[in-house]
Parts: structure tokens; C-alpha cells; sequence
């Protein structure tokens, strides 16, 4: 009942306040289109960090008549190794033809296939780091049978490293964005507020609750905070099509996007309004 | 029904606006407060609806004490009080009917209740035929009347009103104070507040004279 009553006067103080509700919807739309933007860059760039990350693994070149078998088994027996698979000297010189989009001509000049047979040692996700590398690489290289191993430690902890300030670059930028998303709500709120001050002092005099007070100024915040979320999800979504047209394998979870930016809106909306109501309806 | 126990109010700035004021008002009287502008008499009347708080001394409205009334169980008391201005404070943007519905909002009143509330206080007020004019249509009295229904909806014990007659040319604001009376004749107490000794003259009614916030007379 007073539930729909506080929904109307809102509809109503959203409407006597149509330009100022705009003015600050836009802002809160920039502002939320922003941190969805960092949310999409943020996550493709881990979605492509973790497409490294599953490629990174330590090949073992084999001596000729190694028993790959035996090899095999053993390295499985190593801690931090997943998986390992063998790639016969055949197969490796198909996959270089493959990879050169060659005819034989150029390969045909070695009058033997040069290639080494070799084991793909693939890791456990703890061990994709430079030590765990070198560790592992260690133990393989003691064992009977292998020629020599190569993997890309240092790239590895580069790429990590990379990632990790990104982050906090990006908690950062996510930090300002909420607090200034929270101040465009709160500053709306605030002049709606003066705005409509006898309507509260009247409401006040005929024994009107606070929380029936506020009710539509938080109804606003939420409205001001869903939309805003809302146009923000559609700017991303046009940025994402126009991105598709340029790099390929861009990665966006359309669902989480659209939950998110309203989730966000809501909550950035209540915080706002209740700040608002905290500080000027006494 | 309202009780001032040397109550006393005192303004930022050491500005006193009542001094030590005694007083008793019992249910379903009706009371004038008189005074000149500036006298107390709206520090007076927020005191009662606890707009205000008291520097010293005790103020009890409907057996409560309002100094130990917790501010959540403000609205309560406020809805047994009904208040009205000089200045009417309409919502310009409301119809009339809507202004007074509002009183009503403010609780959950179920809609079949408000409809007939509505209709009773209307008729009452002879206001039905204008109930869908805005405030800037009517007269002042006319927009004084629907401040007193919007005031009066929700049937207050209580009926508070501050220079009601104060915008108003002498037809109408002789029509206000007959209105009022006939609500206390119903059985609200009523307290008016003018600054306006010729208006009352002819009525009979026990007058509290504030003198420079001190209280001169009780008759
Ligand atoms: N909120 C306030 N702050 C400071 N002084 C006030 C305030 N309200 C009223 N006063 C002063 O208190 C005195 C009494 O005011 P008021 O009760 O409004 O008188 P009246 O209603 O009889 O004209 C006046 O001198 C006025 O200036
Ligand atoms: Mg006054």
C-alpha cells in the first residue's frame, strides 16, 4: 500500500524534476558505460591471459629411440604436471608444414626428416610460473632419453606481473567510477530533496513516517541507477559489436554484463539516495 | 489535554521568544492565543506539535510528555494533531482532492475507508463541486478550508491554527472562524492564534494573551 504510494509520488518527483533527472541520468550513464567499458577491456584481457596461461607448457626433445612410452609415465609421476603428449617426428614436421603453409619444396632440401620427436609436458595451473618451469624442467632433464627441454619462463612472469598491475590499475579506476557514480545519485537526490521541500515539511506535519518520507527519493535513486545501468549495458554492447569488427576472439559474457550494470545501478542508486536522505532529511 | 509547565523558549542567540508560560487547556475547549506579531504565538503553537523544543519546563499534549517522546513515535502524535497556516501551504500541484488524500496516504488508510472519509469531509466543507480545481483556482478561503479539511480528515483531537485569517478579507475569515467553532462544537479542541483582537471580540471564547513572550492574560 504505502509501497504504491511511494512508487507514484516518485513517478511524480521524477517527472516535476524531468530535466534535472536527465541531466544527471546521462551523467550516470557515462559513468557506469565507463566501468563497464574497464569490466570488458578487464576481462578479455584475463580471458586472453588465461588462453596463454593454458599454453604455456615445457617441450622435451627426445634422443632417437627414446622410449616415449616410459618417458611418459615417469614425467606423469612429477608433481605440478598434468598431462603429457607425444609428438612423434613425423607428426612435428607435419604440424611445421602446416604452421609455413608450405609444399614439401622447401622442406625436401634436408634429404632425412631433422626434426626431433619430443613429449609436451602440460602443467598443473600452480606451476605455470618461471620456478615451476625450471623445476620441473630439471627433473625431465634428468631422466634417460632426453635430448633437452625448452619452455618460456621469463615471458611467463613477465605476462603475471603485466596482469597484476593492471589490476590495481583497474581497482583504482573502479574505485573513482563507483564514488563518482554514488556523488552524481547523491547530488541529484540531494537537489530533488530542496526541490521539494514542502511536500516533505507537509508530509511531515500530517504525520508522515521517515522511511515513507524517503521512500520516493530512494525510488528515484533506484529508477536514476537501473537506467543509467541500462544505457551503460547498451553503449557496451554497440562498443562490443564495433570491437568484433576490428580484433577477432573478443570475448564478452553478454548475461553477466547485463545483470552487472543493473546490479550496479541498483546498488549505486541506494547508496546514493540513502546518503542523501541521511544527510538532508532530518 | 495540552499542559505548559513553565515553559520557557529560547532562540539562537539568547533571543527569547516565551518566558516562563503556564497554562492548562482542557479537551474540547477553545482557545484563542492573541497577541502582536512577534509576541510568541507560532513558537508557541510548534511547541505543541513539538516542531520545536522547549528550552526549560514540561509540555504534556495528550498525556504525553514531549520531552520523552521518541522521535519515531513523532508521526503518531502528528496525526492527532491537525495544523493550519496563514499561507495555506497547498501542493500548487495537487488537485484539492489530492491534498487532502494526502493526509490520508501517509498511513496505510484502506482505500474504501479513504473514499469515505473523503466524501464526509467535502460535504462537510461544502468543497465536492471543486475537488478536481487546483489550489491557484480556488479563493483564499476556499483554500483555507481545504487546508483545514486536509487537517481535519484524519480526525484529530487536536486542531492547531496559526493566523488562519491572516491572508484573508473579513467575509471569509469570518466564515474560517465559523468553521472552527462548529469543528469544536463537534468536540475537537481548538487553539487559533491572531494577532487580530477585532475579529474575536464578538466571540466568547477564553483568549491567552502573550505579551512579548510572556503570558499577559488568561481569560
Ligand atoms: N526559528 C527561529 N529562530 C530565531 N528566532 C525566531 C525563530 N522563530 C521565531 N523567532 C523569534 O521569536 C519571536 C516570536 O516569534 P513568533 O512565535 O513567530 O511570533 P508570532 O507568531 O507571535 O508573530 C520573534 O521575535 C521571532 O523573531
Ligand atoms: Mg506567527
Amino acid at each position: 500500500m504505502s509501497l504504491r504510494i511511494g512508487i507514484r509520488e516518485g513517478f511524480r518527483t521524477i517527472t516535476r524534476n524531468a530535466s534535472l533527472f536527465l541531466l544527471s541520468l546521462l551523467v550516470t550513464s557515462i559513468a557506469l558505460f565507463l566501468l563497464s567499458l574497464f569490466a570488458f577491456v578487464t576481462v578479455n584481457l584475463y580471458h586472453f591471459l588465461n588462453i596463454l596461461d593454458e599454453k604455456i607448457e615445457i617441450i622435451a626433445f627426445l634422443e632417437e629411440n627414446a622410449d616415449y612410452e616410459a618417458l611418459t609415465s615417469n614425467i606423469l609421476k612429477i608433481n605440478g604436471v598434468r598431462d603429457v603428449i607425444y609428438v612423434s617426428s613425423e607428426q612435428a614436421l607435419k604440424d611445421l608444414q602446416a604452421e609455413l603453409q608450405e609444399t614439401e619444396e622447401v622442406l625436401s632440401v634436408f634429404e632425412s626428416n631433422p626434426l626431433p620427436a619430443s613429449l609436451r609436458i602440460k602443467l598443473l595451473a600452480k606451476s605455470r610460473n618461471a620456478r615451476g618451469l625450471e623445476e620441473i624442467s630439471g627433473k625431465v632433464m634428468l631422466l634417460r632419453g632426453i635430448r633437452e627441454t625448452i619452455y618460456g619462463g621469463e615471458l611467463v612472469d613477465q605476462l603475471k606481473k603485466i596482469t597484476s598491475v593492471i589490476t590495481s590499475f583497474d581497482i583504482g579506476l573502479l574505485l573513482i567510477i563507483i564514488f563518482s557514480v554514488i556523488f552524481v545519485i547523491f547530488q541529484t537526490i540531494k537537489l530533488t530533496i530542496f526541490a521539494r521541500a514542502t511536500e516533505i515539511d507537509i508530509m511531515k506535519l500530517v504525520g508522515a513516517s521517515n522511511s515513507f518520507i524517503a521512500l520516493p527519493f530512494t525510488f528515484e535513486g533506484i529508477v536514476q541507477g537501473i537506467l543509467g545501468g541500462f544505457i551503460a549495458f547498451i553503449l557496451t554492447v554497440v562498443t562490443q559489436r564495433v570491437a568484433v569488427s576490428f580484433l577477432s576472439n573478443i570475448y564478452f559474457p553478454q548475461g553477466y554484463f547485463f545483470v552487472g550494470s543493473l546490479l550496479c545501478g541498483i546498488i549505486f542508486g541506494i547508496i546514493g539516495s540513502s546518503l542523501a536522505l541521511r544527510k538532508f532529511l532530518k | 489535554m495540552i499542559t505548559f509547565d513553565n515553559v520557557t523558549k529560547v532562540y539562537q542567540k539568547d533571543w527569547v521568544a516565551l518566558q516562563d508560560i503556564s497554562f492548562f487547556i482542557d479537551k474540547g475547549e477553545f482557545v484563542f492565543v492573541n497577541g502582536t506579531t512577534g509576541a510568541g504565538k507560532s513558537t508557541l503553537l510548534k511547541l505543541i506539535y513539538k516542531d520545536e523544543e522547549p528550552t526549560k519546563g514540561t509540555i504534556k499534549v495528550l498525556d504525553q510528555n514531549l520531552r520523552l517522546l521518541k522521535k519515531k513515535n513523532l508521526p503518531k502524535l502528528r496525526r492527532k494533531i491537525g495544523v493550519i497556516f496563514q499561507d495555506f501551504k497547498l501542493l500548487q500541484d495537487r488537485t484539492l482532492e489530492e491534498n487532502i488524500a494526502f493526509a490520508l496516504d501517509v498511513t496505510d488508510t484502506p482505500a474504501r475507508d479513504m473514499r469515505k472519509q473523503m466524501l464526509e469531509i467535502l460535504t462537510y466543507l461544502r468543497l465536492s463541486h471543486k475537488k478536481f480545481s487546483f489550489p491557484y483556482q480556488l479563493s483564499g478561503g476556499e483554500q483555507q478550508k481545504v487546508a483545514i479539511a486536509r487537517a481535519l480528515v484524519r480526525d484529530p483531537y487536536i486542531l492547531l491554527a496559526d493566523e488562519p485569517t491572516g491572508n484573508l478579507d473579513e467575509k471569509s475569515s469570518q466564515e474560517i472562524i465559523d468553521v472552527l467553532l462548529d469543528i469544536n462544537y463537534k468536540g475537537t479542541t481548538v487553539l487559533m492564534a491572531t494577532h487580530n483582537l477585532k475579529l474575536i471580540k464578538k466571540v466568547k471564547k477564553r483568549m491567552l494573551r502573550i505579551e512579548d513572550g510572556k503570558l499577559a492574560a488568561d481569560q
